[in-house]
């Protein structure tokens, strides 16, 4: 490691060890001690999911404080104007220690509409928004998928008019992770339907207090609800909140989508570890009297080999990464293999487990796996469904013809 | 020695440059049908040009001493290739065996000679069952005077059983299975060859009648000596079958693009551009695998055995995966003679099966994590 890299390291370790005491390991557990759940959401009552949003924004605060809010922005607007390789290398540091989880305002809102916002947007815009995002202020939400508007994102129909130096915004997204905690949303709008779809389409950062921002709780099937729909009801946007050129806004969903494959695609940490763990599956093959089970072992090793190998596979891509290359399809990859290692994961131990994941026993570690099989499902559609993802391989890694599109 | 991205890269094209001229499809095909079933002038050349025997052979021996990293690239373009030559059977099997013995003064009369090129060698380990299980060794060594022993019993699957020069034997003594050295010439010692699934990968049968061994290691250390063998070979060969499997997602996204039916390529269709996508996958972490154990064992990593076998799994299935694919995306055309999508599935089921098959890796893995 280079000697800058060294240094940052052992900023970041400063900075940690006199903030956050050290992680304890989630993937050793011993059988029947501690948190069982196996949440792929949350899964939290109100008033615990106000407190979580709370230190969520309190350790981002912290964060930003001590230079470590956000390591690749521009100084000017409270980064730290580092490369991507500096902040891979605080996420592992920070990995080794016991925050909060800032998820809710780090997975959409900094990791991909920040990254779009500078951009893309006019100074105002990100004068206003840039610095309070980073610092924990703001989260911010994704208005992309409509009703009608799913993998074929270009056709979105909420219409933006213009009306002097504003535009009014109508129409229905959906699938809006963080809007009910989010305090600005990027939403795509339709705005000129003559021309081929990806040339119509104009991009607004939209402040959720707004009159006619209308979030409405979407209940997910684990019961939960994580997600929402956002009505949009002559929304008064004005112009310095347009983000790219009037009809450019694809271009400005291309920066937001890429972002998006770049955190998906590195999630492998979180309560769900435990899920691919072998040490967390072998205790619970010995505590259910299944681990000679000849077919299940056979099934749990194939499980393992996936998981392992795509462990390997993220490996090489950060490698390749810290020393300053570009990873070829390895993201895109293990963007897949992690939505089907877990859903194998949660259709194996629902098999190891039998009727205890039917019906809660009251036993540890048993039913309470269910939350997680029922998440699974989820995996292969959110950011960009499988069947989207092997398009993208097929056509930009293989070079296969696209598919007659209108 | 070590070499960087950039070595690696010259050492990759510099060894496809060599097989794109010495081993194309109809060289293979000729010498599939050939006794020996490998072409030793071109054995010779990559040798002389390229120092291919004696790659991880350390300095020592007359080597160059290169590791799994050096040797795995060298063995995705043999598997791409499917190239018929002594490679894995001297270089992997046999030389990796004598390494993992520990026994300087047998390495020292053999290596050299396996680095040059002149000596080519095969590991004897599995019987009837075709168990790499040392506890399932019945073939028998007996000492007959002044270090001196005989060896008797039956081989089979030894890869190029019937040419090399100088094999490598498990035997069971009073002390437990053991490693020993005989020569090809020596009396009481027939070969023949087993007719095979995978014709560009010859196997044959050994009989020993009262044959004159050399221990090679400790008396009864054949155990540990194989699992060790075993562990690098699992790596050698994962490599070999992600370059394997590399041609067959090549060759299917070429015929998917350029093949037209209803007006249009076949990769346009959804169904076809999919499976294309799923071999890639299955590649990509084949490749991963291989490759991070390789480097791994490079490493010394105490992490090593499990990687290797994780690679043995995942590319034993990624290959088989990629080649049946393959033929299903070329549809009848895949299905001929002619065409070379069916040599891949034979090395690829073969060389899935040839330490065991998944019954034996499965459990492998799991008992490398104490499952």
């Amino acid at each position: 490691m280079a000697d800058d890299m060294q240094d940052f390291a052992a900023e970041a370790r400063a900075f940690l060890d006199a903030h956050a005491p050290k992680a304890t390991d989630r993937t050793a557990p011993t059988w029947g001690e501690g948190d069982d759940s196996m949440a792929y959401f949350s899964s939290l009552p109100p008033e615990a999911e106000q407190e979580h949003v709370r230190r969520a924004r309190d350790w981002q605060r912290v964060r930003h404080e001590h230079g470590f809010g956000w390591i690749t922005g521009p100084i000017e607007y409270g980064g730290r104007g580092l490369t991507p390789v500096h902040d891979l290398l605080y996420d592992a540091v920070e990995s080794e220690y016991d925050v909060a989880d800032t998820g809710v305002l780090g997975v959409i809102g900094l990791g991909m509409i920040g990254p779009t916002i500078l951009a893309h947007a006019q100074p105002t815009v990100k004068e206003r928004w840039l610095t309070a995002m980073y610092r924990g202020d703001a989260i911010a939400c994704q208005l992309f998928s409509e009703p009608g508007a799913g993998s074929d994102l270009a056709s979105v129909a909420t219409k933006a008019v213009r009306e002097g130096d504003e535009w009014v915004l109508n129409g229905q997204k959906v699938w809006t992770s963080v809007a009910q905690h989010s305090q600005i949303g990027l939403a795509l709008t339709c705005t000129n339907p003559d021309v081929p779809k990806h040339r119509g389409i104009t991009a607004f950062l939209v402040p959720m207090d707004a009159p006619g921002v209308e979030v409405r709780p979407l209940r997910q099937m684990t019961g939960g609800a994580d997600f929402n729909e956002v009505f949009l009801t002559d929304v008064r946007i004005p112009d310095d909140h347009r983000l790219g050129e009037v009809d450019g806004g694809w271009t400005v969903a291309l920066t937001t989508l890429m972002n998006e494959r770049a955190t998906v695609g590195s999630e492998g940490v979180g309560p769900v570890a435990a899920a691919l763990s072998p040490d967390h599956l072998s205790a619970l093959m010995r505590a259910t009297w299944t681990w000679d089970d000849r077919a299940l072992r056979a099934r749990l090793a194939e499980l393992l080999v996936d998981a392992l190998a795509t462990r390997h596979l993220n490996t090489r891509a950060l490698r390749t990464l810290r020393a300053g290359g570009t990873p070829g399809p390895e993201m895109s990859v293990s963007k897949l293999m992690y939505g089907q290692n877990l859903t194998r994961a949660a259709h194996f131990v629902s098999d190891v487990l039998g009727p205890r994941i039917i019906a809660d026993t009251g036993q540890w570690g048993t039913y309470a796996w269910s939350e997680l099989l029922l998440a699974t499902p989820a995996l292969r559609i959110l950011g960009g469904t499988e069947e989207i993802m092997k398009n993208i391989l097929a056509e930009r890694v293989l070079g296969l013809p696209k598919e007659v599109r209108s | 020695m070590t070499a960087d991205e950039t070595g690696l890269r010259e050492l990759r094209s510099s060894v496809r440059e060599f097989l794109e001229a010495k081993s194309p499809e109809e060289a293979v095909r000729k010498l599939m049908e050939s006794e020996p079933r490998f072409d030793p002038a071109v054995w010779a050349q990559a040798a002389e040009q390229l120092r291919l025997p004696g790659l991880v052979i350390p300095e020592e021996y007359g080597g160059d001493g290169f590791g799994l990293v050096e040797l795995g690239v060298v063995l995705e373009e043999m598997g791409r290739a499917l190239l018929c030559a002594p490679f894995f059977a001297t270089v992997v099997l046999a030389t990796q065996a004598l390494l993992a013995s520990g026994d300087r003064e047998v390495c020292a009369r053999h290596l050299p000679g396996i680095a040059a090129g002149g000596t080519t060698a095969a590991l004897a380990v599995t019987e009837d069952s075709g168990s790499w299980d040392p506890a399932m060794i019945s073939a028998r060594a007996v000492p007959d005077g002044d270090g001196a022993w005989k060896l008797t019993g039956r081989k089979a699957f030894v890869i190029d059983g019937t040419t090399a020069d100088l094999l490598l034997v498990v035997a069971r003594t009073v002390a437990g299975p053991s490693l020993f050295a005989v020569d090809r010439d020596a009396p009481g010692l027939a070969a023949e060859p087993m007719e095979t699934l995978d014709a560009t990968r010859a196997m044959a049968r050994l009989t020993f009648d009262a044959v004159p061994a050399r221990l090679v290691g400790a008396d009864g250390a054949a155990g540990r000596t194989m699992a060790k063998v075993l562990d690098i070979a699992s790596v050698a060969l994962a490599a070999e079958q992600s370059g394997g499997a590399r041609r067959c997602l090549e060759a299917s996204a070429e015929h998917a693009r350029t093949r037209h039916q209803f007006g249009r390529p076949i990769g346009s269709f959804q169904a076809v551009k999919h499976k294309c996508a799923d071999m890639l996958v299955q590649v990509e972490l084949a490749e991963a695998a291989s490759r991070e154990a390789a480097r791994l064992a490079d490493e010394g990593s105490e992490e090593f055995p499990l990687a290797a076998a994780v690679a043995h799994a995942c590319c034993s299935r990624a290959y088989m995966f990629a080649a049946m694919e393959n033929i299903q995306v070329h549809g009848g055309i895949g299905f001929t003679w002619e065409h070379p999508a069916h040599l891949y599935f034979r090395r690829a089921k073969s060389s899935q099966l040839l330490f065991g098959g998944p019954a034996v890796y499965h459990e492998r893995l799991l008992d490398r994590l104490g499952i």
